[in-house]
């Protein structure tokens, strides 16, 4: 009774630490909730330095604007007093900023900054598609670089809509053919003819040609540009093309595949076959775009700076060091949970795995993998080294050594589906070494000796029990708020804690066990 | 909070007693980790009985190492037959009957097996093959002839009782018996059937076969229901002396019953499963209490 009642005590002091520590934050992170929950957030400087020229000098660049999955924040210009900012705003393209000085051969440096925070987005396609309203018809007319009335557009659309049956299948064709068209580093400018000639292009020739092809064939469309952000500077702006479908921008990047979705670093800032920076001709002209990635809570509109302030309970620091990377942290973080969720199937609910945490490592390698795909590779890989050790079971080996070859035949079987995944292009057949090799070897160890002891019914039904309990640990850990949660909230460990003590004592009869000994429990 | 959380779930289902009600309940308390090794080392478990002259098969020998397998065998090879098991072998792994046939030639399992075979499994033991992977000792003993009453029942294996006992008391008992599926196995999940027992009055009462109840062995067809089991008392009385030698509390011992010297000690379990109470058609817990209201 006496260890019955420290037991409590200890439950009690544990969470009430927990739950006192977490209350004073709860506040704070409600009402600074985000909702636009961004995926990847960017800290962006354009940064231009030229010098002027004989007379009036100016330099025009598009800046970009939030939307519904890119949000713009924090913008700041920066130059010297001779230079004037002013916005001009196009109806089509997009917001131009402008900066101008009257001073002559003069060096001056200018300075945009601005936070991007992004979201993947991707669209679904119609079958068909609805008539093209008059507003849009521009939208459908050749210009100098997009020739789409051009003879050989002509012949190329033609032979691309053959034995389609709808829009859908049309559209899928003309990306298909640009996005194997070899891409190519060329910086200069190439039109949509010089693409089909040279079969070799970089994005603007491949945007160029595919949205001539789609006005081509009476879907307008046009050329999207801006920046791939990366934790990086760099020079190089992107674009890619946008048709519009029933009434929507679809976006469409022939040169990284990506149909009908937009990556969530993708920066748009202009819509139209224009140029990013505009200047007056003939002056020393340079620049560079400075990009940093920012760490952040994606359902917090809080910066870096506001969230550690938010407490000094919090793992932050630890986000923001560095040190250790977002991947580990978040893996390290979400262990505990999946072992409790674990510890509450097993327990409570009577289910039987193999191996304790193999299925909370497995969802983490199925995050990676994707979820059908990843489970397709798991359980051949466990029925197949299981199947190859077999011969060695038969022979007489003892336990280690014959360990040894199942791991060989593991690694040799990951090698080999990994080179036939390249070999063949096949690109879930690659993702096998992100599964968890050794604990792996021993899950299929054990079901190989699971057949022998207990029979191949017995073994296969623990194997579907095991897949079940990764299920839901994927279920539970595919949240992407979760990790984020721990880190403003680690005082859940202690929760974790004061959990699976309760689990630990509990001593109720499992879920199984109602079956099992239903006989006697009626 | 907690408390009505940790004192709610047992008292809805009383009788039946689940997993985590054993491990907390009975064997944790029970039995101390540190005295495992004198259920699960089938040589230990023999040096305690013999020590306390609890009737069990004789050691015919103990081979540790490699070297000592000749010695042992020159003392062993004057009997016509013995079990060869691994002290620490799990799920019946390893262990070798062997016999001589009229030639004078031992067999295993109806083949014909030559000494440098047997040399070998012992070896392969010693190994640790059937131990996963740590090393173990060769226990060789005399081999049980079940009692002609096993085989009225079903005539092939090496049927074995069951006896749960707690704090040196008999709680509840069951008959194990092979069937046609079972390839003489004795074992519930192996297909074995259960034959529960009338702990009072020493008689059997109905029989399991992990789903449904009969009267009778499903194979043979043979009538079970009140039939007396002989040496009971003896089962019995051997059951609490070899639940008073070992210092651990909650145990499931296996007893067979030899044509010759009557019931023996086959081995005993620290971590018996609970199927038993599907066989009795009865909840351990409920005769814990029953047993503990007579104190």
């Amino acid at each position: 009774m006496n260890s019955q009642t420290n037991l409590k005590i200890g439950l009690f002091f544990i969470s009430a630490i927990a739950i006192i520590s977490i209350g004073f934050k709860i506040k704070p992170v409600v009402q600074n909730y985000d909702s636009f929950s961004p995926e990847q957030v960017y800290k962006v400087n354009y940064n231009y330095f030229f010098k002027s020229g004989d007379k009036r000098t100016s330099v025009k660049t598009f800046i970009p604007s939030s939307n519904s999955r890119q949000r713009i924040s924090r913008k700041k210009s920066k130059s010297d007093s001779t230079l004037s900012f002013t916005k001009e705003v196009s109806m089509h393209n997009g917001i131009k900023g402008i900066w101008k000085t009257d001073t002559t051969h003069t060096f001056h440096a200018l300075n945009y900054e601005f936070v991007f925070e992004g979201k993947t987005k991707a669209y679904h396609i119609p079958k068909q598609f609805n008539q093209v309203s008059e507003q849009y018809k521009s939208y459908l007319l050749p210009s100098q670089n997009i020739q789409s009335e051009d003879k050989k557009i002509d012949d190329l659309a033609a032979q691309l809509r053959q034995n389609t049956g709808n829009d859908e299948q049309v559209l899928k064709n003309v990306f298909e053919y640009v996005s194997n068209i070899p891409s190519a580093p060329i910086i200069t400018l190439t039109d949509a003819l010089t693409t089909i000639e040279q079969n070799r292009a970089s994005c603007n020739g491949k945007s160029r040609l595919f949205v001539a092809l789609c006005r081509n064939l009476g879907y307008p469309s046009r050329v999207a540009g801006g920046i791939i952000l990366e934790n990086t500077n760099k020079r190089t702006s992107h674009v890619w093309a946008e048709v519009l479908i029933n009434q929507r921008w679809i976006p469409f990047d022939a040169l990284n595949n990506h149909y009908a979705n937009i990556p969530a670093n993708y920066l748009e800032i202009y819509k139209g076959d224009e140029f990013l920076i505009t200047h007056t001709p003939g002056i020393q002209f340079d620049y560079t775009y400075q990009i940093d990635e920012l760490s952040h809570i994606s359902f917090l509109q809080l910066n870096s700076e506001e969230i550690r302030e938010l407490s000094s309970v919090s793992l932050w620091r630890l986000v923001e060091g560095g040190i250790l990377p977002k991947n580990a942290l978040n893996l390290l973080l979400l262990l505990p949970i999946g072992g409790l969720l674990v510890a509450f199937l097993r327990n409570v609910v009577g289910l039987k795995t193999f191996g304790v945490f193999l299925p909370v490592l497995i969802a983490f390698s199925l995050l990676h993998t994707g979820f059908v795909s990843g489970i397709l590779l798991f359980v051949s890989l466990i029925l197949l080294v299981g199947l190859l050790s077999y011969p060695f079971d038969k022979i007489g080996l003892l336990y280690t050594p014959k360990l040894v070859i199942s791991l060989t035949i593991m690694v040799g079987l990951m090698i080999m589906t990994t080179i036939l995944g390249i070999h063949y292009d096949i690109a879930w057949l690659t993702t096998l070494t992100f599964f968890p090799t050794i604990i792996l070897t021993i899950a299929a160890e054990r079901f190989s000796r699971a057949i022998v002891e207990d029979g191949y019914k017995m073994a296969i039904d623990k194997l579907w029990q095991t897949l079940f309990v990764t299920g839901i640990c994927y279920g539970v850990l595919s949240w992407s708020a979760l990790p984020a949660i721990l880190i403003i909230f680690p005082e859940c460990i202690l929760l974790i804690i004061a959990a699976a003590m309760l689990l630990g004592r509990y001593i109720g009869i499992r879920w199984v066990e109602f079956y099992r000994f239903r006989p006697i429990l009626n | 909070m907690f408390s009505t959380f940790l004192n709610m779930k047992p008292r809805k289902k009383s009788k039946v007693i689940g997993l985590n009600e054993r491990n907390i309940k009975l064997i944790y308390p029970n039995n101390a980790k540190k005295h495992y090794p004198l259920a699960d080392d089938k040589v230990l478990t023999k040096e305690i009985l013999h020590q306390y002259n609890i009737p069990c098969a004789e050691t015919y020998a103990v081979i540790e190492y490699n070297s000592d397998i000749k010695k042992a065998w020159q003392t062993c090879k004057k009997y016509n037959t013995m079990a060869i098991k691994p002290a620490n072998g799990c799920g019946g792994g390893g262990i070798k009957i062997i016999k001589k046939n009229l030639n004078g030639d031992w067999t295993s399992s109806g083949k014909v097996i030559t000494e440098r075979q047997i040399f070998q499994h012992m070896a392969a033991t010693i190994m640790g093959f059937f131990s996963l992977g740590s090393h173990d000792r060769v226990l060789i003993e005399q081999c049980i002839e079940p009692h002609p009453f096993f085989h009225e029942i079903y005539p092939q294996g090496v049927p074995d009782f069951r006896i749960i006992t707690l704090d040196h008391k008999p709680l509840m008992g069951m008959l194990r018996m092979p069937t046609d599926r079972s390839d003489g196995k004795a074992n519930l999940h192996q297909n074995g059937v259960g034959i529960g027992v009338d702990m009072g009055k020493g008689t059997l009462t109905q029989v399991f076969d992990g789903k449904n109840y009969f009267d009778y062995h499903p194979d043979s067809k043979f009538l079970v229901k009140d039939i007396p089991i002989p040496h009971w008392e003896e089962i019995l009385e051997i059951s609490v002396a070899t639940a008073k030698a070992f210092p651990l509390n909650y145990l499931g011992i296996d007893i067979v019953i030899d044509k010759y010297k009557g019931p023996q000690i086959m081995e005993i379990n620290v971590r018996p499963g609970l199927g038993i109470q599907l066989v009795n058609k009865q909840g351990l817990k409920e005769i814990i209490n029953t047993s503990e209201d007579i104190i």
